[in-house]
């Protein structure tokens, strides 16, 4: 850490969810770590290809011609998750059922390296720069091995000077806050993870322009998904169009939004963050939008007994997104950052006492087929993978000495009084890095923090930069 | 009885402004001896030795220093290679690799972050404070045997990291010796010793000794001094988060 800010994501919550098996199945369909191995898949191939050629080809062209310059990095990480199964909600319920209908959560072992390099050349008049990111990656869960290697990044960019264009897949971060960020709208990244690392970019073609105190970008993000359906491309697969302006007044940073999605139409914010004294920071963002997606169970009465999931992404109406918070930091090297906000994309109180109703329904079904019922139950865990409730409060408390850094986490969510509660703990060496975590989801019994299909998470990893 | 002191008095304004313009003139020799330039591109190492001489890490940092208090740290070492710190005048931020978003980041955070040993290293301080001339005094240990000039240094605008310095230079030349640097409780945070180079022309080495909790030992080597004038663009926070190139 060269500065005493948060790095990495806080700690805080990460809707760590155990989906039904079929899900489960569903989403990830990687191969295993043989099939990995042997085939690879096409995306990582011209990833591991891009970067040997940048990291082999390119420092041979920089020896001869100074025009040229390359920057190669990489961290290998070998991380492992312990994490307990929790005994209530509608996963358990269905697993007491008929056990085996859904997973348990079962630990994890993962090994990965993350291979960074980025060539740039001036040979052709103004500056091109090729920049790849790939994640090479093997997950243990249970007895097998899966693949879960990705490209990161991939992209062309070109510097015209105060223009810069670029195109390929990218990670681009915007908004200002920690826990919760509304105008986070190219990279919808998901927060409050329990180990930091780079993200999966998205495709996208970007124009921006940069002076001495303002900027400019202008993004088509998914470009190839203009023509799909909207069930094909709900969350961050959107194509959408997208627009910052940033402008530095002095101790303060605003940024200005706009937004507008192929199905989710028009939206727009704005977000500033402000060094209040020589401690304080304060930040603040807001978002109005037209659509967004949700999930929804499609109408199921709370005693219907389904042969389907009645669950799934559908388009919802318009509202308003916002989040407030401040850090302080004192010389004593503690650091306090608290943070509120509304979530206005999350399921309503009323569509959460639906759910609940409908889960208190499908346990009472005494004389339904006890398979028929546990498989009802288990799908009813699928909108506990998003966001849950619309308002939530966070605070975090954190202690740094090089090279320890300590945090203690709690994310409270007023409705129902669930938390989630985070201590986390780093040392940084020269270049290896240790992170240990752990995190507990509680509170009352009917709350939707303590009804997640995991009850707490212990992680351990250790990551070798190179 | 008044007129005598009025006269006398009228007499000290232009010993005092006088003396003034020689603090001033001392700090910009002193400046020059660790800088040199109005537009520069600093390589620094930073060793940090545990209290029983042992080491702790070593970190390496490019910093481009422009005029009007602007400069650019990046971090070259593994452990945060890719990372940056932008200092506009009183305004901060950290750029992290794998982001495309710059944290803004206070005065105290960056002065608790490594970062602020690239800070010391480029510090102007003629620009950034006011001094008084204490006397003539033996330079501090393990100098003492030699002449120095003691100034205290008191910080002329808001957002420096540490709210005074009393500092000794050479008496003759007027090269950095040593200096006491106290945050804004009046807290000493560090002390430093300025190491010059085989021919007495360049500060070749600080060492910072931290008082505000760990005692470690910090040793900054001066690399290389280049003169740079960086693009505009460079200093735009939104700029520096594309990861451009920055050679």
């Amino acid at each position: 850490m060269s500065a005493h800010a948060p790095s990495r994501s806080p700690a805080g919550l990460a809707p760590e969810v155990a989906l039904p098996a079929d899900r489960r199945s569903r989403i990830r369909g990687n191969p295993g770590l043989s099939g990995f191995l042997r085939r690879g898949t096409k995306v990582i191939t011209v990833g591991v290809v891009a970067i040997a050629a940048l990291s082999e080809a390119m420092p041979a062209l920089a020896d001869e011609a100074p025009a040229h310059s390359a920057d190669a990095r990489a961290e290998v990480t070998l991380r492992g998750d312990a994490r307990s199964a929790n005994a209530s909600g509608p996963l358990a319920a269905a697993e007491r059922l008929q056990p085996g209908t859904a997973a348990p959560p079962s630990d994890g072992l993962i090994v990965q390296a993350e291979l960074r390099n980025t060539w740039r050349t001036k040979a052709f008049g103004p500056g091109v720069a090729l920049g790849a990111n790939v994640l090479l990656a093997s997950e243990r869960t249970g007895a097998r091995w899966r693949g879960a290697s990705r490209v990161n990044e991939l992209q062309a960019s070109l510097d015209l000077g105060a223009w810069q264009a670029s195109a390929g897949k990218k990670v681009l971060g915007w908004d200002v806050g920690y826990g919760f960020r509304p105008n986070d709208v190219v990279q919808q990244q998901e927060r409050r993870t329990l180990f930091g690392q780079t993200p999966e970019g998205r495709p996208l073609v970007q124009l921006e322009h940069f002076d001495a105190e303002s900027a400019l970008s202008l993004v088509w993000v998914n470009p190839e998904r203009w023509r799909d359906d909207a069930d094909q491309a709900r969350g961050a697969r959107e194509s959408a169009f997208a627009a910052r302006a940033y402008r530095r007044a002095g101790a303060a940073d605003w940024h200005f939004f706009a937004r507008h999605g192929r199905h989710t139409g028009a939206s727009t914010g704005a977000a500033v963050s402000w060094v209040a004294d020589d401690a304080t920071e304060l930040h603040a963002s807001a978002r109005a939008f037209e659509r967004h997606d949700r999930w929804n169970d499609g109408g199921a009465a709370a005693g219907a007994l389904l042969h389907a999931s009645p669950w799934a992404m559908a388009t919802g109406g318009g509202g308003v997104s916002w989040l407030a918070g401040g850090q302080w930091t004192g010389e004593s090297r503690i650091g306090v950052l608290a943070e509120a906000w509304h979530d206005a994309t999350a399921p309503s109180d009323r569509d959460w006492s639906r759910w609940r109703d409908r889960n208190r329904a499908l346990v009472a079904m005494q004389s339904a087929p006890a398979a028929a019922v546990a498989g009802n139950l288990a799908w009813q865990a699928t909108p506990l993978a998003g966001s849950l409730r619309r308002d939530n409060l966070f605070l975090r408390l954190s202690w740094s000495e090089s090279p320890w850094q300590l945090s203690l986490d709690a994310l409270w969510q007023p409705a129902d009084r669930g938390r989630v509660v985070t201590a986390a703990l780093q040392w940084q060496g020269d270049r290896l890095r240790i992170d240990a975590a752990w995190r507990h989801f509680g509170g009352p019994a009917g709350s939707l923090l303590a009804q997640l299909p995991v009850r707490g998470t212990v992680l351990l990893a250790a990551s070798l930069a190179l | 009885m008044k007129t005598p002191l009025l006269a006398a008095a009228l007499a000290c304004v232009p010993l005092l402004a006088t003396a003034s313009a020689d603090v001033a003139a001392m700090l910009k020799s002193a400046d020059r001896y660790r800088t040199g330039a109005e537009h520069l591109q600093v390589e620094t190492q930073v060793t940090v030795l545990q209290r029983d001489g042992s080491l702790d890490k070593e970190r390496r940092y490019t910093v481009f220093v422009q005029p009007q208090r602007k400069s650019l740290v990046l971090m070259r070492s593994p452990a945060e290679a890719g990372q940056k710190v932008l200092m506009l005048g009183d305004d901060f931020w950290l750029l992290l690799p794998g982001s495309q978003r710059p944290l803004r980041i206070t005065p105290t955070q960056k002065l608790l972050g490594d970062a602020s040993t690239g800070d010391i290293a480029t510090l102007a301080w003629a620009d950034d404070y006011s001094g008084r001339l204490v006397g003539d005094e033996p330079c501090p240990a393990p100098d003492e045997r030699r002449a120095c000039v003691h100034l205290a240094l008191q910080a002329a605008r808001k957002g420096v990291s540490y709210q005074r310095i009393e500092l000794w230079l050479g008496k003759v030349r007027h090269e950095p010796v040593a200096a006491e640097l106290y945050v804004h409780s009046d807290k000493l945070a560090k002390q430093a010793r300025f190491v010059m180079d085989a021919s007495s022309a360049q500060v070749d080495q600080m060492v910072l000794i931290d008082r505000l909790g760990s005692n470690k030992e910090t040793r900054v080597r001066y690399l290389a001094r280049t003169p740079k004038q960086v693009p505009e663009n460079w200093l735009n926070p939104m700029f520096l988060a594309r990861n451009p190139s920055l050679e």
